[in-house]
This record gives structure tokens, C-alpha cells and sequence, in this order.
């Protein structure tokens, strides 16, 4: 039975709250129960058309669509970062379509809508990580056809996989694999982590908050529910390693987060700053400082970011 | 001194407001009404209308106006104006055995009843550019009527003509009208898929894409030659059956293109040489997309037929999954995107690999002239 | 515009279907996600006979045209037919091994279990929920689960589970990724007991 109920708040929007009708989140939110029972498999659902290319995060979008409700209150975050232009469309998109309370703080969101991050600051159980996925298949650079790879996740056939990462390490002496490094769920399903770096795949291991994954495209949801172990695979002679960085962050000094690199001239300088802009911030508002703080002494910034000690 | 660039929320509205700027062009130049889009750019309004699957002639002229003219843009915009819409009732399959036709003609046959009717075509046009058209100065010349009107039951050339010799394979009518139909805008697609929503997909379908796979069945990649068994353009009317009715009642008509290809199929064990065919249907007037998905139904009947798959329009899941213009230009476009925590961590590593090669190297040139102190002899 | 019930004997469904779908929902995800946690059902809806509150709540929140329902005999009350009909909109069917949904009670005849969907090897998400209709849910430690969604271990108590169902559980247990996913509903709460959770019986 369709029932339309028009935003109370917003008396001209003929949208759903949240914009999807009821039963397309009713079919999203029974996919979301499949993928929660059966950890790091991929639940087929009849992804709808967003008001958002494919690719901009249209199947994140509808997980978040099909699970807030009028109390959450949502972070989007693209990079790290609050303040890119797709995370302020997507931000902007749920302020108007239902209406909910936004923030920039990691701690204060009950949903947090990633692209390519996992926030720096621990997750808790009453939040909700919600990923967006353009390919939610890890086999698929290995074996492009959906019926071969459902066949191996069915059959548990890992071996290429394998090959492939261990390939890369006789090849160059490393798993050449920095981003969307695939990860073993609960002994048992393969799963893409979606393109966040291998820096954070640690950080998903036993998460206390709830991590939902949705990819539009490719119409597929999957999950991982709270202290559920994920593993990325490894090799005894070679075991998982993050990146580490030997510079600290320009702006608030850590030394524990993921950093990106900022080409300061054309001259080869450059600094780091941390990815997750809600950490930096809160960092430099406890009195945290880098080599390129604004309110460093002059002459204590350099390019190659030693620490201003 | 590093500022993190701030103001994403600003930037995007103002970049709206100069995209509404650039879609009103000169104002000195009159601004175009979605009425002489839906009427004078008809092919782009019915080309929108397929591929966004709703037929809503008013909708798809303010999505190509709306698009600047991108027609790929507009198909976005009806697609996500159709996600939102309740869905009230499923048709009745449409007849178009009894359509109201504006356009038919077969290739397989010279003369057959009912005859071939041109209808309005670029077939025989000369491409020339009528440079009238841009003085905007005369009135195009109107049609003569025929002094006859077309064949009210019109044959089918594959049904009533072709398997009276049960020359061509049989396609039975299922026997219930209310049978269960895919639709991959309702359910994940699932493979290996059956033929009707083969068809659904590649009726939605990108016409260039289409079009390329179709011209690839006939360059070698795939065994069917194909021939135009029929053609035929025009209306039919839309039924729906309301449950409290218990009767079917029109609800208006649509323009629909239909295509039979006629193939040829050499037999098997079981059975006797017979032809075999592909099928195509679009809304509005649309033969390049209706031959081309009648040539890529009848290469994707590979597996039914017992064929060899030896080209990509055979293979129903590099076609489906990439036969979507709205998927592909998405994902596609959305390397845009920033990306920069990815790249940081290929940077981390391109680097950390060149080092250690470096470092490889460095220590293999000191090994070597080390050798070549410790033995001077072998040196010489 | 919210449709009301033409007769006047149907009971309504949710007031407001966006919200209330959605905090049950919302409540169901939490439940899944915690398995063994019991969450108190957080609205109030009217259950016509032979369904309790969470089951109805339950099902006006999952269940639609698209979602098949089964009702053992002693919860397919015509109220509870005419209920699901209306504001759901799902076919409901005499065969167990058909339904997405399983209706049933504690206390009732558990044979049908057995004929449930578990999925296939490819699709295991194409499987059955049951919701199990209980006296009563609490957190005694008759039962110690253990697995994802759970940090060391929860204690889960429903009085009346019968060894029959911990039998066909660890069966089902052991088809992992197939089988089904339990809710326990009692008048005013919930327990889920997705298949990943392994069970030691105290």
C-alpha cells in the first residue's frame, strides 16, 4: 500500500521524506536485514535512478535514504573532507529532502556517509557508517562476469585472489594494492572495503558501530555488522602493512592519520595535511600544532615537514 | 602559509546560476519553447522518451531543454523524474499487429499485401543542407493524402505471411495476457537473464551503443545475417484492466517502431532449417535503434540456439551491463571526482618502489666493484 | 494522503508510514546488528488477532506486494488476512516453503521450520525470515551467543524454546551462508538471531 507523506517541513516538496517512496525503501531496508545476516555478501536490490549520476554516490545514497529517520543526524564526508563539492551536494540533498539535522563532527553524526574514508576518531555503537561502492565485487578485476565471480563466492574459490596479491609481491616485492585492498570477512566472504586506503582497513576489524555498504550501479548492498572480524589478506612472509608517512600533518601535527599531500609551488615543495578535516580541526582546537600552522612562529614552516619542535 | 580551500557550498550554486546562463544563450535570441522542441525536434523528444522509458512527449522536451540539448542529460532527468512516479497499473501487452500505421516496409518481399508504405523517411532524402530552413523563410510543402488508406489489418510479414509455410520459428503468444513480465527497473538483473528482460534492457538501451553492437553482428562478431522482414511505424493504443473493472480500458496511444529480423538458422538434430528472428520495438520513430536491438536480440539468442559465442553481442552480460548510457556516463564521469586519497597512497607507493630498486641497484654497482678490487685478474 | 480502512472492523495500520516504518525498521536493523539484544518495539500499533504488536509492527514495516507472507494456522486469524491485505498489500500463501516472511507461535506446531527457504549457495540471501511469536524475551543465560555482531558473547532467555528448534538451529547454523534469520517477538519486544550466531545451550 503506497503511502506518500509529503516533508511537514517542507509544505512544497512533492518528495518521499528522505526522497525514495516507501516501498523502494521498504526493498532497500529488507536487502540492508539479508546483508547484516550474511556478512560481506553481496545482496542484489533494484537500485533505483538517483537525482545524481551513477558513480557520485547514488547507492550510499540510498542505503542513507532507506535507514534515516527525522532524529539522525548525518556527516558526509568525500575524501575525509566535509567540505568537497559531492559531500556538500549530498549533505544538502538530505537537509532538503528530509530535513535532518547535518554536522561536520564526527562524533556528533549518528550517520556518517563516506567516500573513499573511514573517520579517524573511533566509531561507536550507535552510529552508523554508511559507504559509498563503485565496484562492490573484489573478483571483478580478476574475472569480469557476475555468474564466474557469484560461482567463487559461493564455492569460497579464493585462489586467485591469492595469486594475484602474491604475483604483485614477487613482482615488486610488495602487494601493490593501496586502496580498495580486499578483506576476508568473518572466515568466509571476500569483500571490497570500497576505495578507501588500506590505511583504514584496520580500522573496520571488530568496529563497534554498524558499516553499511551500498553500490547503485552495480545494485548490490552488503554489511558488516559490529564486532565482526575482518581480515585483509595476507601472506605469512608477507604480512598486511598500512602506509606511514615520515612527515606529520602541516596543520595540527599528528602523526597517526592519513595524510594527504599538498604541492605548495612548482618547485618540488610540499606539505601534509590530515584527510580527515573534522580530526585536523579538532586537533588544532585542543592547541595541536604543525610546521604550517598560520600561527607558527615565521621561519619554523618548511616544506619537507619536520616537526617544529 | 596553507588555507584548506573552504566554500564547496558557495561554489556549486554560484557554478548552477552560470549553467542557467550558459542553457539561456544570447537573450537577444528568442527563448525556446519546450512546444516547438516537442514538435520540431521530435526524433530527440521520442529518442529521450525510450531510453528515459517514459513516454511523456512534454517531460522529454523540458529535459532536452533543461539539457542544453544533451540528450544523454535529458534521458538522466526523465529517468530520475520516473523513479519518483507510484505505479498505478501494469498494460495489457500492446497489439501492434493492429497498429494505426504511418510507415511500413519489408525487404524480404517486393510486393506483399498490404504493401509498402514509405511513410515519413530520410531514406531517399539528399543530403544536402536546405539552407531555407535557416532563412526560416518558407513554409514546408504538406503531403498528399493517398486515395486509399492503409490496410486496416495490416499483415504481418513474419506471423501471417512468412510462417504459413512454417518457414520461420514460431513464437507462440503466451497463453495468459497477465503472465509475469521482468522488469530490471523493479529487481536486481540476474544472469543468466531471459529474453524479455534482454529486451527491456536493450529497449532502454544507449542507441549508439546499440547501434555499434548491432553493426558488429554484421561485420563477423556473431553468425546471423540478418534481413528486414518487417518494419512497420505508427500508433497503438495502451490498455490497463483495472481489478474493480474486470475489463481492459484505453488509456491513449503511443508511437512505437517495431522490427522482425528475419535470420537464417541451418537446423539441428531436432530440428528441420528454418529462418529465425530478432526483434526490435521503440518508442516514437526510431529504425536505426529498433534494427539495431532486433540484429542484438537475435545474437544474444546464442546460448537458446545452441550457437558458438564469438562476439560481444552475444554475450548478454557485456551487453546488458553496459548497454545503460545513465550507468555508463556516470561511472564514467565520476573519475573526475577527487580521488587524492587513492592517488596518496599509489604516491606513497611508486615511491617506496623506486626507492627500494634504487637502493637495489646502488648496492648491486658497490658488490661489483668490490669484485673488481678483490679480483683485478678477472677484471682483465 | 494516508488510506483508512474502508470496513469498519480493520484496524488501522501506521499513522504516519514514512516515520513509524522507519523506527521500526530502524529498531529491526538494531536488533540484527546486536543479535540476542532485546529492544523494546518503539511505537504502539493496534494487532488484530492471532498477531502480536511486534509481528504487526514487524510486518508493516518489511512486508509489501513484493514480499510473500505465511501464517501458521494459529496466527492466520481473518482479522490478521485482512490486516496483512490491506495495508501491506502481500500475497500471503498456504505454503511455508514459499513465504519471505514466516508468521508463527512459540507455542504452536513447529514442523513447518524445516520446509522453510534457506537460499542457495549464490543467493543465500533469497531465504526465509521467521518471526516467532513469544511469551516472552529476556536476557537469562539459557542461552550464551556468540559471532558478529557481538563484542564477547550475550545472553538470550525465551521461555518455551523447544529442543526441536535448537536442533533444526544448529542444522541450519551449520549451512552457512544459507539458512534463516529469527526474529523473536514478544508482545512489546525484540530479539533477532540472524544465522550467523552460533548458540551454546545452558
Amino acid at each position: 500500500m503506497e503511502q506518500t507523506v509529503n516533508n511537514p517541513l517542507e509544505a512544497s516538496s512533492a518528495y518521499n521524506f528522505a526522497y525514495l517512496d516507501e516501498q523502494t525503501k521498504r526493498m532497500i531496508r529488507r536487502a540492508l536485514l539479508k546483508a547484516v545476516a550474511i556478512p560481506g555478501y553481496q545482496v542484489p536490490f533494484a537500485g533505483r535512478e538517483m537525482p545524481m549520476p551513477y558513480g557520485w554516490g547514488t547507492g550510499g545514497v540510498q542505503v542513507t535514504a532507506a535507514v534515516i529517520g527525522p532524529d539522525d543526524t548525518l556527516k558526509v564526508i568525500d575524501q575525509g573532507a566535509d567540505d568537497t563539492t559531492n559531500a556538500v551536494s549530498i549533505r544538502q540533498f538530505f537537509a532538503k529532502t528530509a530535513n535532518v539535522a547535518t554536522t561536520e563532527k564526527t562524533a556528533e553524526a549518528s550517520i556518517i556517509q563516506t567516500r573513499h574514508r573511514i573517520p579517524e576518531k573511533e566509531l561507536r555503537e550507535d552510529q552508523i557508517l554508511v559507504y559509498q561502492v563503485p565496484i562492490p565485487e573484489p573478483l571483478r578485476f580478476l574475472e569480469p562476469r557476475e555468474t564466474e565471480t557469484r560461482k567463487m563466492h559461493a564455492l569460497e574459490e579464493y585462489g586467485l585472489m591469492h595469486v594475484k596479491l602474491y604475483e604483485d609481491i614477487s613482482r615488486h616485492g610488495h602487494i601493490a594494492t593501496t586502496y580498495a585492498y580486499p578483506v576476508m570477512v568473518d572466515d568466509r566472504y571476500v569483500m571490497d572495503p570500497s576505495p578507501t586506503p588500506k590505511f583504514d582497513n584496520p580500522k573496520m576489524d571488530m568496529m563497534a558501530a554498524l558499516q553499511l555498504f551500498g553500490a547503485g550501479r552495480e545494485k548490490r548492498i552488503y554489511a558488516l555488522p559490529p564486532y565482526t572480524k575482518v581480515k585483509s589478506l595476507d601472506f605469512e612472509d608477507h604480512p598486511f602493512e598500512v602506509q606511514s608517512w615520515k612527515d606529520e600533518c602541516g596543520m595540527c601535527g599528528a602523526t597517526d592519520s592519513y595524510l594527504d599531500e599538498v604541492i605548495l609551488d612548482d618547485k618540488g615543495n610540499r606539505m601534509f595535511v590530515c584527510s580527515d578535516t573534522d580530526y585536523c580541526s579538532e586537533r588544532q582546537d585542543a592547541g595541536h600544532r604543525g610546521p604550517q600552522h598560520h600561527d607558527q612562529p615565521l621561519g619554523t614552516s618548511h616544506s619537507n615537514g619536520k616537526a617544529a619542535e | 602559509m596553507y588555507v584548506a580551500v573552504k566554500g564547496g557550498e558557495r561554489a556549486i550554486n554560484n557554478a548552477h546560476r552560470l549553467l542557467a546562463e550558459k542553457r539561456r544563450g544570447d537573450r537577444d535570441v528568442a527563448e525556446i519553447e519546450t512546444s516547438q522542441i516537442e514538435q520540431q525536434l521530435s526524433l530527440s523528444v521520442t529518442r529521450v522518451m525510450a531510453e528515459g522509458s517514459l513516454y511523456d512527449r512534454d517531460l522529454a522536451a523540458l529535459a532536452i531543454k533543461q539539457g542544453r540539448g544533451d540528450l544523454i542529460e535529458a534521458i538522466f532527468l526523465m529517468r530520475a523524474y520516473r523513479t519518483t512516479l507510484p505505479r498505478f497499473a501494469f498494460s495489457k501487452p500492446v497489439k501492434t499487429a493492429e497498429m494505426d500505421i504511418a510507415r511500413r516496409i519489408s525487404a524480404t518481399f517486393k510486393d506483399l499485401p498490404g504493401g509498402q508504405i514509405l511513410g515519413p523517411t530520410f531514406d531517399y532524402t539528399h543530403r544536402l543542407l536546405d539552407f531555407t530552413l535557416m532563412a526560416n523563410g518558407e513554409e514546408p510543402a504538406t503531403a498528399h493524402t493517398a486515395d486509399h488508406p492503409v490496410d486496416e489489418t495490416m499483415p504481418r510479414v513474419l506471423d501471417d505471411l512468412l510462417n504459413y509455410e512454417g518457414l520461420i520459428q514460431d513464437e507462440p503468444n503466451p497463453t495468459n495476457d497477465d503472465a509475469p513480465v521482468a522488469d530490471l527497473t523493479r529487481e536486481a538483473v540476474k544472469f543468466p537473464a531471459d529474453r524479455d528482460l534482454r529486451l527491456q534492457n536493450l529497449a532502454r538501451g544507449d542507441e549508439g551503443f546499440v547501434l555499434a553492437l548491432g553493426y558488429s553482428t554484421q561485420r563477423g562478431y556473431a553468425n546471423s545475417h540478418a534481413f528486414v522482414g518487417e518494419i512497420r511505424y505508427g500508433s497503438v493504443a495502451v490498455e490497463i484492466e483495472p481489478e474493480e473493472l474486470g475489463f481492459a480500458i484505453d488509456i491513449g496511444d503511443i508511437e512505437l517502431t517495431e522490427c522482425e529480423t528475419v535470420n537464417k538458422f541451418k537446423g539441428s538434430k531436432t530440428k528441420l532449417p528454418q529462418f529465425t528472428r530478432g526483434y526490435g520495438l521503440v518508442f516514437g520513430q526510431n529504425e536505426r535503434k529498433a534494427i539495431s536491438m532486433a540484429l542484438v536480440d537475435r545474437a544474444m539468442r546464442a546460448r537458446e540456439m545452441g550457437e558458438q559465442v564469438m562476439g560481444p553481442a552475444q554475450d548478454e552480460e557485456f551487453v546488458m551491463e553496459h548497454s545503460d548510457n545513465v550507468q555508463a556516463t556516470g561511472f564514467v564521469e565520476h573519475i573526475k571526482l577527487p580521488h587524492y586519497v587513492d592517488f596518496q597512497g599509489e604516491l606513497e607507493l611508486v615511491r617506496r618502489m623506486r626507492a627500494e630498486v634504487l637502493e637495489r641497484l646502488a648496492k648491486a654497482d658497490a658488490a661489483d666493484a668490490e669484485n673488481a678490487r678483490s679480483q683485478p685478474e678477472a677484471a682483465e | 494522503m494516508i488510506p483508512q480502512p474502508r470496513a469498519p472492523e480493520l484496524l488501522r495500520g501506521f499513522e504516519n508510514a514514512a516515520f513509524e516504518s522507519n523506527a521500526v525498521f530502524r529498531t529491526i536493523l538494531d536488533a540484527m546488528a546486536h543479535p540476542g539484544r532485546i529492544y523494546d518495539l518503539p511505537l504502539d500499533v493496534p494487532a488484530p488477532t492471532g498477531l502480536n504488536k511486534s509481528a504487526t509492527a514487524f510486518l508493516l514495516a518489511m512486508a509489501d506486494m513484493d514480499t510473500t507472507i505465511w501464517l501458521s494456522p494459529d496466527c492466520a486469524s481473518n482479522a490478521a488476512n485482512a490486516h496483512l491485505k490491506f495495508h501491506c498489500g502481500s500475497p500471503i500463501t498456504g505454503t511455508s516453503s514459499a513465504a519471505d516472511f514466516a508468521v508463527a507461535r512459540l507455542d504452536g506446531d513447529l514442523a513447518f521450520i524445516t520446509d522453510l527457504a534457506l537460499g542457495n549457495a549464490e543467493y543465500p540471501d533469497q531465504s526465509a525470515t521467521l518471526i516467532l511469536q513469544v511469551e516472552d524475551i529476556s536476557d537469562k543465560a539459557d542461552m550464551i551467543l556468540r559471532g558478529p555482531g557481538i563484542k564477547e558473547s550475550q545472553n538470550l532467555s525465551v521461555p518455551g524454546l523447544p529442543a526441536a528448534f535448537h536442533t533444526w538451529r544448529a542444522e541450519n547454523h551449520h549451512l552457512f551462508p544459507c539458512g534463516v534469520d529469527v526474529i523473536f517477538a514478544a508482545d512489546r519486544k525484540i530479539a533477532a538471531l540472524p544465522r550467523t550466531t552460533r548458540i551454546e545451550v545452558r
